[in-house]
């Protein structure tokens, strides 16, 4: 029983994983009811080559080639929300000032809402969906259920991968340390207390 | 049990408004917002916008089919400016076009022409001017006027207290579809659901079983999405009623910060009175209310202002005038503790003042004047179950304060350029709304022929676990796993005339209607199993563990298997309930009443570390004892201890909202204004639970947890400022919040 529960649930992950390819939602609103002529007369089914950007980059996100189409002006995390349909990765501040968009790239942590996603070209992301190995969560993961890391969740993906980038780099940091790599994470509800205490156990539950 | 989400939030599975993926053919909305924060609106010119990339529409004033209003308490707010704009960020048009880019962009393209007018920002010049919300309202318990001469001692003084901004990490945000006919399902991120669907009705001129309005969870809101979070949604829900196309409104964080009322700022003018013993015998107060632009909830915020005058003391004769002052700011509104901080703060620093200058110790002042059982509120309610002086003891014994207190003076002696300060606050929080009529609640609980069970309640999970605990509450009165209960969106269709998820009532109010359902799912199915088991007393049975109990025996009849024979028997497995709060009354005519149906108690200890050459301080220790009842769920109601306090600390310290003259916010993103982050976590932490606190008002015992925690953060005002003492004797400075490092360090040098 429990057996086909699991199956069941690696298999819609995996369509989740492949799904993920952002529609060009509004665009089709413009067809209907604005330009349906002009649209028409070419293709209506699909957009015009440049509507998301006459940019092409390719990335490999949470170990997924993808070839996109951008404009200059796209960051990363629109990239990764709108068009990878990956909204795990929270736009908070849009400003770089709180940390809610972190990614892991080259195992450091960086906020995505300040990277164009023309410098993600070539690069290797990993986002809080790529965490999973299946259906097994990460022990950072685990670490924040276990310590309660976490209240209203807005800011538990940024501060996982702060945290997941941190002990990529340094398995057994100190409390200052901790406090170093998760002072550019605001929590607004404040689990502070709980968020360090889940950083360090995820650093003990990967040693073990 | 874990909080049901934490599993998806971990993953980033975990659905917020702007997560949800659309239909294709969304419309994106943007805000154009007013620039002057007084003027007059001579036009608004949308032709240029209309004719830009994507724009589907413009909508003003002129477009709203119903009543421009959306007032709550009194009628005065309207959704989109008219005539006269009041304050910068004041909604004036919306642009709906196939990307928020392009929506955003042509907002800019709106031309407005305003006429500058005089601008209000500071509360007492508003009410100068005679600009007021309402008319003061006056709490007055004794005779205050006789008792000043039986006082020794008698002192004055002017107490301001900052705003602060919510900073909920999800902004405000909405997603509207149109329905059949002119029927709308509108998702929102609000902690009042009925309100937008009341204001929705009301701007739309249609009926609110007409509209839906559906809440799955908020990302943060702290009371800043209890009133504040309709105007977006029924912004939202106008371009989906115009329009007949799902309409998307997220506001960006930069215009969130502009457009949404904060904390409201206060400025106060006390008068205290004590006896040579520390006895406080009389206390007077004006409080000037910064209320903004429009009411919103600052009546009812004032309110509480005024029924926490004196916290957790007993002061037999007090006057307290509340005054809600209008300006030109932004219209201020909930905030956790909602008014009630600010009293606090107040009544705290007149204490301390009285304490600096009469000789006696700020905590003899503190202790020896904490409510008792039989004392009288200033609003007339018998203070009954007092923890006050447990609380306080219990903190005493397991910290140790003289030991502390010595240790600090020790640091201190020996240190010249680095002090340390320490402080004792205590909380007594009243929990109901203060209107009498909103404290009620409905639950609908359902019971699926599998077994698992599904629960509608009217509150609004934000990050305060109120759905883990209304899962406890099911899983053990049921007693069955946790596995099988799912906690609902929060949704009008299914429970209705909701009031919000809010002072700190949400666990008590829908926990208790929820206990109610199950109560009459319960009695069915023990009825049932009786029959099953031929048992002719149904008060043999018992739930435990999955399984019926015969007289504490085991049976092999199983929850599951009882469920699925009930309904063969063609027995009720869903029940809607009522709960009202008992007991709980107030009159405003003569402001006397038990508006409360208890009080949450609780004391912490803070010490602080203050760099006086830099005027930078860390948080040392804090260490609190805390009044949970008997806690429905210990883990959620630690996180509320600890961030209610943080959050308490940063209003106290950091966090300082600043205003141009001209009513420009200048603190206007997280560079400019700071909060709380992990570095600011005290080094020590401790909670405590006070032991035997019972509590027949909340479920299983429990108490509300919400807001009373924030309020501990006053402490660290008084730590630093008592550091700031140590360092400098002879230091005069006004009772003035925030104490950021740079005013610390102003008073200490200048
Ligand atoms: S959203 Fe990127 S740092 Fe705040
Ligand atoms: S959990 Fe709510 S902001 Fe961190």
């Amino acid at each position: 029983m429990k057996e086909e529960k699991e199956k069941k649930e690696i298999s819609r992950r995996e369509f989740l994983g492949k799904a993920g390819t952002g529609v060009a939602g509004s665009y089709f609103i413009l067809s209907s009811l604005k330009q349906a002529e002009a649209v028409a007369k070419e293709n209506p089914l699909q957009p015009p080559e440049t509507y998301f950007g006459n940019i092409q980059v390719q990335l490999t996100v949470n170990g997924v080639k993808h070839k996109v189409r951008v404009h200059t002006n796209t960051t990363l995390v629109e990239l990764l929300r709108d068009r990878l349909s990956l909204t795990g990765t929270k736009v908070v501040c849009n400003h770089g000032e709180c940390g809610g968009c972190t990614v892991v790239i080259d195992k450091k942590a960086v906020y995505s809402c300040q990277m164009l996603a023309l410098d993600a070209d070539g690069k290797d992301v990993t986002t809080i969906e790529g965490l999973l190995k299946g259906e097994e969560l990460h022990k950072v993961q685990q670490a924040f259920i276990d310590k309660d890391g976490l209240q209203c969740g807005f800011c538990t993906p940024g501060q996982i991968m702060s945290a997941y980038a941190l002990l990529l780099n340094n398995p057994d940091p100190s409390e200052e340390e901790i406090k170093t790599a998760m002072a550019g994470n605001i929590c607004r509800c404040s689990a502070y207390p709980k968020i360090k205490e889940s950083v360090a156990e995820a650093a003990r539950l990967l040693k073990a | 049990m874990n909080n049901p989400d934490v599993n998806k939030h971990v993953r980033g599975e975990s659905i917020f408004i702007d997560d949800i993926s659309l239909p294709a053919e969304t419309l994106h909305c943007a805000v154009l917002d007013s620039a002057f924060a007084h003027a007059g609106l001579v036009s608004i010119n949308t032709n240029r916008a209309e004719k830009m990339n994507g724009v589907i529409a413009v909508l003003t004033s002129k477009d709203i089919p119903g009543e421009n209003q959306i007032g709550g308490i009194i009628q005065d707010e309207t959704l989109l400016a008219v005539d006269e704009v009041k304050y910068i960020g004041e909604p004036l048009a919306i642009v709906l076009a196939d990307s928020i880019t392009n929506a955003r962009k042509a907002a800019a393209y709106i031309d407005v022409e305003y006429k500058k007018l005089p601008v209000i920002t500071d509360a007492r010049e508003a009410c100068k001017n005679g600009s007021l919300i309402q008319q003061p309202t006056i709490f007055e318990s004794g005779d205050i006027d006789k008792a000043w001469g039986e006082c020794d001692f008698v002192y004055e003084g002017r107490v301001e207290t900052g705003g602060q901004e919510h900073l909920y990490l999800e902004t405000q945000c909405a997603v509207a579809y149109p329905k059949e006919e002119d029927k709308l399902l509108v998702l929102s991120s609000t902690q009042h659901p009925t309100a937008v669907q009341r204001a929705i009705s009301r701007v739309l001129g249609i009926p609110m079983s007409n509209i839906e309005v559906d809440v799955l969870r908020l990302g943060g809101a702290f009371g800043g999405k209890e009133d504040q979070a309709t105007h977006w949604a029924v912004l939202s829900a106008l371009g989906a009623h115009i329009t007949r196309k799902p309409v998307k409104l997220v506001l960006p964080r930069y215009q969130d910060i502009r457009v949404t009322g904060k904390r409201h700022p206060y400025s106060s003018d006390y008068k205290i009175g004590l006896k040579k013993n520390g006895k406080i015998i009389a206390f007077e107060v004006i409080y000037y209310q910064n209320a903004g632009a429009c009411a919103d909830l600052s009546p009812a915020v004032l309110e509480r202002t005024l029924f926490h005058v004196t916290n957790s003391y007993f002061i037999p004769n007090v006057r307290a005038t509340g005054i809600s002052c209008k300006t030109n700011l932004v219209p201020n509104t909930a905030f956790r503790g909602f008014g009630g901080p600010q009293a606090m703060f107040v009544v705290e620093s007149a204490l301390h003042d009285a304490a600096e200058k009469s000789g006696i110790s700020y905590q003899t002042i503190q202790k020896s004047n904490l409510i008792k059982d039989g004392e009288l509120f200033h609003y007339g309610q018998t203070c009954e179950n007092s923890n006050a002086l447990k609380c306080w003891e219990e903190a005493e014994r397991l910290y140790d304060f003289i030991q502390i207190k010595k240790n600090v003076d020790e640091f201190n002696q020996k240190n010249k350029l680095v002090k340390k300060g320490f402080s004792i606050m205590p909380v007594c929080f009243g929990i109901s709304f203060t209107s009498s009529f909103l404290n009620q609640a409905s639950a609908l609980v359902h019971i699926y022929t599998d077994g698992s069970i599904g629960v509608s309640t009217a509150a609004v999970e934000m990050g305060q676990g109120v759905n883990t605990k209304i899962k406890t509450i099911v899983a053990e009165k049921f007693s069955v796993s946790s596995d099988r209960i799912k906690i609902e969106s929060t949704n009008t269709t299914r429970i209705a005339n909701s009031s919000a998820t809010a002072a700190s009532s949400g666990a008590d109010l829908n926990g208790n209607a929820v206990l109610l359902s199950c109560s009459n799912i319960l009695e069915r199915l023990k009825k049932s199993a009786a029959e099953e088991l031929v048992t002719e007393d149904k008060s043999e049975i018992e739930f435990a563990d999955e399984f019926v109990f015969v007289n504490g025996k085991k049976t092999e009849l199983t929850w599951t298997k009882l469920v699925q024979k009930s309904y063969m028997k063609r027995i009720n497995l869903s029940s809607h309930s009522f709960y009202a709060t008992p007991e709980i009354y107030f009159d405003r005519t003569i402001n006397k009443g038990r508006p409360f149906a208890y009080h949450v108690y609780g004391t912490a200890l803070i010490v602080v570390e203050l760099d006086c050459i830099l005027g930078r301080y860390k948080l040392d220790t804090v260490k609190i004892v805390h009044d949970f009842g008997k806690s429905l769920h210990p883990k959620v109601d630690i996180g509320q201890v600890e961030g209610g306090l943080l959050q308490g600390i940063g209003w106290m310290t950091m966090e300082e909202i600043i205003y141009s003259q001209e009513g420009r916010l200048l603190s206007n993103s997280l560079s400019t204004y700071k909060v709380p982050d992990i570095y600011f976590t005290p080094q020590n932490i401790e909670v405590n639970f006070l032991e035997e606190s019972i509590n027949k008002f909340g479920p299983f015992n429990s108490k509300a947890i919400g807001e009373p925690p924030l309020m501990y953060g006053i402490g660290v005002y008084f730590a630093i400022r008592n550091a700031m003492k140590a360092y400098k004797k002879n230091l005069v400075m006004d009772y003035s919040a925030p104490l950021t490092p740079e005013k610390v360090l102003m008073n200490l040098f200048m």
